[in-house]
């Protein structure tokens, strides 16, 4: 069984979730242990992507914008 | 008519510092031209307000900046006003002869020619005609220059985790925007800045060009509906050319009621409230949330799958073996059958042996010599043969007469014949 590296990155969790997906999906030749092995992997996955995501906030900061300064001088009026 | 809004503060402090000024200038005898014009330009540059009139006379100056006369409407009153090149081009307005203008800004008097000025902040057309007008124009100058155009307009990424936003503080656009994002780890940088009218020019061009600079994923401007007049802002020349080429992609939250504005057709994406900005930004995340419960169904349940077809298979194979005990317990039982069936036979056939052996017995020994002779009959022999004639012998003869129990020698004395 090809064991993947863990990721941090949730894109790569849906990655690996995907293609496990659709070894289920495209599965002909019953290989039990290899599922088993395969559902442990998914279930590892779908779990630290949902524990991350629930811990995630938000972080609010307001900035002041910088004004390039209009100061100009009347040569003649 | 020329319309002045004085902030009624401002107004009441400079009544009182001109009065101080009037007091101390006749305290401290005579001051010089020029002490005078700083004087009363610290005292009149403070005070903003707007002016209304018609353009009525404009020049263009030799470093770009504007110098115009604003008319009153009705009565015969005439204000020279000025306006600097950075400020002229940001309003995108080609000032014209008869054009009806608000002019924002202050009082100034040049010292050199002694010429009071009124020092533009801002200029807005007036009146929904020339608005529309300006907006059909600016709208046809840049879809000719393709600013528009469906093929520029970039993705939303996905997953975006830092998010520009540019709006004003005030009102609930900010809010619904917050209450609406979720939680989902986004860095949200936020610039307060006016939105309403030709004053949020400024206020926006230095918030989209400070956005330029920062590390941000996509940029969201919003602000809630108005009409061509409070839209100004986002009609404007430079703003809309500022989106278009803005770095990340750019979503615009701007309520509007029949012309959608310029700059929420440059933007990426046009939304119209703050509620479905956030949606948007939200929507990636919220498919992790799908696409997480849908792997666990599809893969759980592919699982199971595995696991019932397994099963199948295994009872389709205790089926088979089930077949082959019932047919080997026919087959024995048929043995049986048989077995029992030859066994029968053999009984049968050693009982009619056994009778057929008896019965021969019988015959035999129904025939049995010794039998007779026990029964008193007798064997004559003569020479050891059996002697079944009276012919056979003549008289003189010797015989052996056997008896069941020995033999008699006898001599023949005479035969008779029957």
């Amino acid at each position: 069984m090809e064991n993947k590296k863990k990721s941090d990155s949730l894109n790569d969790n849906l990655k690996q979730l995907a293609e496990i997906s659709a070894w289920f999906s495209g599965q002909k030749e019953i290989d039990i242990e290899l599922g088993l092995e395969k559902v442990k992997i998914a279930a590892e996955l779908i779990k630290t992507s949902k524990e991350k995501l629930n811990k995630l906030e938000n972080e609010f900061k307001e900035i002041e914008k910088e004004f390039s300064g209009d100061q100009e001088q009347a040569e003649s009026i | 008519m020329l319309l002045f809004l004085y902030k009624r503060a401002k107004c009441y402090n400079a009544d009182m510092e001109f009065n101080n000024l009037q007091q101390n200038i006749f305290e401290t005898g005579p001051i010089t031209v020029d002490q005078f014009i700083k004087q009363l330009n610290d005292r009149i540059k403070p005070v903003n307000v707007k002016i209304i009139g018609e353009v009525s006379e404009a020049k263009c100056g030799p470093t770009g900046h504007m110098y115009f006369s604003l008319k009153d409407e009705k009565n015969p009153a005439v204000m020279s006003c000025a306006i600097w090149r950075s400020r002229y081009n940001l309003f995108g307005i080609q000032l014209k002869i008869g054009m009806k203008i608000v002019a924002s800004g202050h009082c100034e008097i040049y010292a050199p020619s002694g010429r009071l000025s009124f020092i533009c902040d801002s200029i807005e057309l007036t009146g929904e005609g020339a608005l529309k007008k300006e907006y059909d124009r600016l709208l046809a100058k840049l879809t000719a220059e393709g600013l528009f155009a469906p093929e520029k307009k970039r993705a939303i990424p996905k997953f975006c985790r830092r998010i520009g936003i540019i709006t004003s503080k005030q009102g609930a656009v900010i809010h619904d925007f917050l209450n609406n994002i979720g939680k989902f780890g986004f860095q949200i940088e936020f610039i307060d800045s006016r939105v309403e009218g030709q004053l949020a020019v400024g206020d926006l061009l230095a918030s989209i060009r400070t956005f330029k600079k920062s590390q941000i994923d996509v940029l969201v401007i919003m602000r809630g509906g108005g009409s061509l007049e409070a839209m100004l802002a986002f009609n404007n020349e430079t703003i809309v050319r500022e989106i278009a080429a803005f770095p990340v992609p750019v979503i615009a939250g701007i309520g509007h009621d029949k012309d959608v504005p310029l700059a929420a057709m440059a933007a990426d994406v046009a939304v119209s409230t703050p509620t479905a900005a956030a949606n948007l930004l939200t929507q990636s995340w919220q498919e992790i949330f799908r696409a997480l419960d849908h792997y666990q169904s599809t893969i759980i349940g592919g699982y199971k799958n595995l696991l019932a077809q397994a099963d199948s298979k295994l009872r389709q194979h205790t089926g088979i073996l089930g077949n082959f005990r019932y047919i080997l317990q026919n087959i024995v039982k048929s043995l049986d059958i048989k077995m029992a069936g030859f066994m029968a036979a053999t009984k049968s056939a050693i009982t009619a042996g056994a009778s057929q052996i008896e019965y021969i017995e019988k015959i035999i020994e129904s025939y049995n010599p010794e039998r007779q002779l026990k029964l008193g009959y007798s064997i004559a022999k003569l020479n050891g043969k059996i002697l079944k004639s009276a012919k056979s012998v003549k008289k003189g003869a010797e015989l052996d007469i056997v008896l069941s129990d020995g033999i008699i020698n006898s001599q023949v004395t005479g035969t008779k014949l029957n």
